[in-house]
């Protein structure tokens, strides 16, 4: 891609047996562009294979991106060779950062980080200490001290954050660090049951993700934040944000990746009638003014695609379409 | 032909989780009992308590707009009017809904479900003599009748999509055992013996229309996890979107889990 910049690798070094972290420079020693903790770089390794990092220190510091690499023994070869074939002085192929994990203001966080999961979440604590956030936890879950990332520095800021007085009541300053074979299970039904204002973060292996969420089903989904495949519809459908105009008050109405058609229309005070919710029944059906429709549907003819669209799950290939209720005839 | 009752469920928020029940005592002309008692209708949406008329189920929140409702369990006990909401077993409500309190706290948690902006919360509906089932639009003959599923059709479409499906995105309230693949499509106008068998009687109920399914199956009710399209794959595979008959009792009595079914002769609707 274009946007791919050149890096050299100013110092590499290993936290673990098998996580190396490595900080990555301009070649032309210019500065990067701002990043936000949560995000992440794409990485060509030397494999050929691309591989996307979340960074990982003070993202604030604009001079260099730092990430760490769990080398993968049964992986396809592109964190097994950053590990084993990138050194000092080397250069390497990054894309911009890109933010699928923002950080929200919130007035309490509690972050989750299980083993490689660290990166982004370190980069989180760090920017909301600097922030002067006084109520973040963070729970740090891995095998064993050996296999913990960043361990002695944690290990120094969970008694940092101990001498810190609380500044509101309930407010807390904690880290745990919690190793399974020490350890065994973490209970967390304490740490979720009372969800108050807190936004949770999460970074770890898909059981973990699948567990913390349907343990915080009484929470606002919004105050719980993972990263995943943000954009891929749950049936494998890539969808994107687009725009659609409600051409009887020329309304426009902006469509998130994550909602149909048909619900910001609603959201937006329109009454469209609609019935299956699944591109079958037809109900739905809305007059197609302008624009390029990505028809998802399964009730709408060749010929009625070019005049018509089924808001409930059709979606746009252009930025906009304008829409109008079907009852009023085609032009 | 003849099959056994399976499984036996009523639902009684429309939208929010099944209760399973070993036996139920069914009345002629009546619905499922406790099915669909309460909905929670959209705040600023067209439901008015005082002036109630049926609605269409985008007035409610349900799991066609709200799929996070599937993972929490509700209870309801008829008795005390009281309900109970846990989270992987673990408890976050207990409300009385004899009092104004126990109503608001309900609608509270279910405004942070379905993350509605601060100070805004469902409605808690409910209106006497009335249940929420999307039939009762159709009618107070339609609203009085129960739901049927054939469970061996469910295997069929599992096989067909090379997916499992949990039989409860159906959301029925008699699932039925032993039949064949889709008999419950001869079954339109005919009479069902329902139970009996044990001498307590049994039910019987004459099948009135086949349901039309929506999105609402696209659920997982156990990961609360849109994830099959269900409707569509109905479609691409049978070219109808039907899943399941909606029956009313001709003659009541007692259910159970284990009873056998037998299919009357095909006779006029």
């Amino acid at each position: 891609m274009s946007d791919d910049e050149t890096v050299v690798v100013s110092a590499r070094r290993m936290l673990t047996a098998d996580v190396c972290e490595f900080e990555l420079r301009r070649a032309d020693g210019a500065l990067f562009e701002p990043a936000e903790p949560g995000a992440h770089i794409t990485v060509h390794t030397p494999s050929g294979e691309a591989r996307s990092y979340s960074l990982t220190a003070d993202v604030s510091d604009r001079s260099r991106r730092v990430i760490a690499v769990r080398r993968d023994e049964n992986g396809r070869g592109g964190s097994r060779s950053m590990v084993d074939e990138v050194h000092d002085g080397d250069t390497l192929v990054i894309s911009p950062a890109r933010n699928a994990f923002e950080l929200v203001e919130a007035p309490s966080y509690l972050l989750v980080a299980a083993g490689i999961g660290i990166t982004p979440i370190r980069a989180m604590l760090i920017e909301l200490l600097r922030r002067g956030v006084t109520d973040v936890r963070l729970v740090y879950l891995s095998r064993s001290r050996d296999e913990t990332p960043y361990l002695e520095e944690m290990e120094e800021m969970e008694e940092i954050a101990e001498l810190i007085e609380p500044t509101a009541a309930g407010a807390e300053r904690s880290i745990t660090l919690h190793h399974r074979t020490l350890h065994g299970a973490l209970d967390w039904w304490p740490l979720l049951e009372t969800p108050g204002e807190r936004h949770l973060y999460v970074c770890g292996p898909e059981p973990l993700q699948n567990e913390l969420r349907a343990l915080t089903m009484h929470w606002r989904p919004s105050r719980v934040h993972m990263e995943d495949f943000a954009g891929v519809s749950a049936f494998g459908e890539i969808s994107l944000p687009f725009e659609v105009d409600w051409q009887p008050t020329g309304a426009r109405i902006p469509v998130t990746s994550d909602q149909t058609m048909l619900a910001a229309l609603e959201g937006a005070g329109i009454d469209v009638d609609s019935s299956c919710g699944s591109g079958t029944c037809g109900t739905c059906r809305l007059r197609l003014v302008e624009g390029e429709a990505d028809h998802r549907d399964v009730v709408l003819t060749e010929s009625e695609r070019v005049h018509f669209v089924m808001p409930c799950v059709s979606r746009a290939l252009s930025d906009r379409l304008v829409v109008a209720p079907s009852a009023v005839a085609p032009q | 032909m003849h099959g056994t009752i399976d499984s036996l469920y009523r639902y009684p928020v429309k939208g929010l989780t099944p209760e399973p029940l070993d036996r139920v005592a069914l009345e002629a002309g009546r619905a499922f009992p406790a099915d669909r008692l309460f909905a929670l209708a959209k705040p600023t949406g067209a439901y008015d308590a005082e002036n109630f008329v049926p609605l269409s189920k985008r007035e409610y929140f349900v799991l066609l707009n709200t799929d996070r409702l599937a993972g929490l369990a509700a209870r309801y006990d008829p008795e005390n009017r009281t309900m109970r909401v846990t989270v992987q077993g673990h408890p976050v409500l207990e409300a009385d809904f004899g009092t104004a309190e126990g109503r608001a706290e309900f609608v509270e948690l279910y405004a942070r479900v379905a993350d509605l902006p601060d100070g805004v919360r469902p409605v808690l509906a409910e209106q006497p003599g009335y249940n929420f089932t999307d039939n009762a639009n159709d009618g107070p003959r339609m609203m009085n009748t129960i739901s049927l599923i054939n469970r061996a059709s469910i295997r069929d479409l599992e096989q067909r999509i090379g997916r499992e499906l949990d039989p409860l995105r159906f959301r029925a309230n008699v699932y039925l055992e032993g039949l064949e693949p889709w008999a419950e499509r001869q079954w339109i106008g005919r009479e069902l013996r329902l139970g009996g068998s044990g001498g307590s009687g049994g039910v019987t109920v004459r099948v009135v229309e086949e349901t039309e399914r929506c999105a609402a199956t696209e659920v997982d009710p156990t990961t609360a996890r849109r994830d099959v399209p269900v409707v569509r794959l109905l479609h691409e595979n049978y070219g109808h979107e039907i899943m399941g008959v909606f029956a009313e009792v001709l003659s009541g009595g007692e259910l159970a889990v284990g009873d056998t079914v037998s299919v009357g002769d095909e006779e006029a609707a």
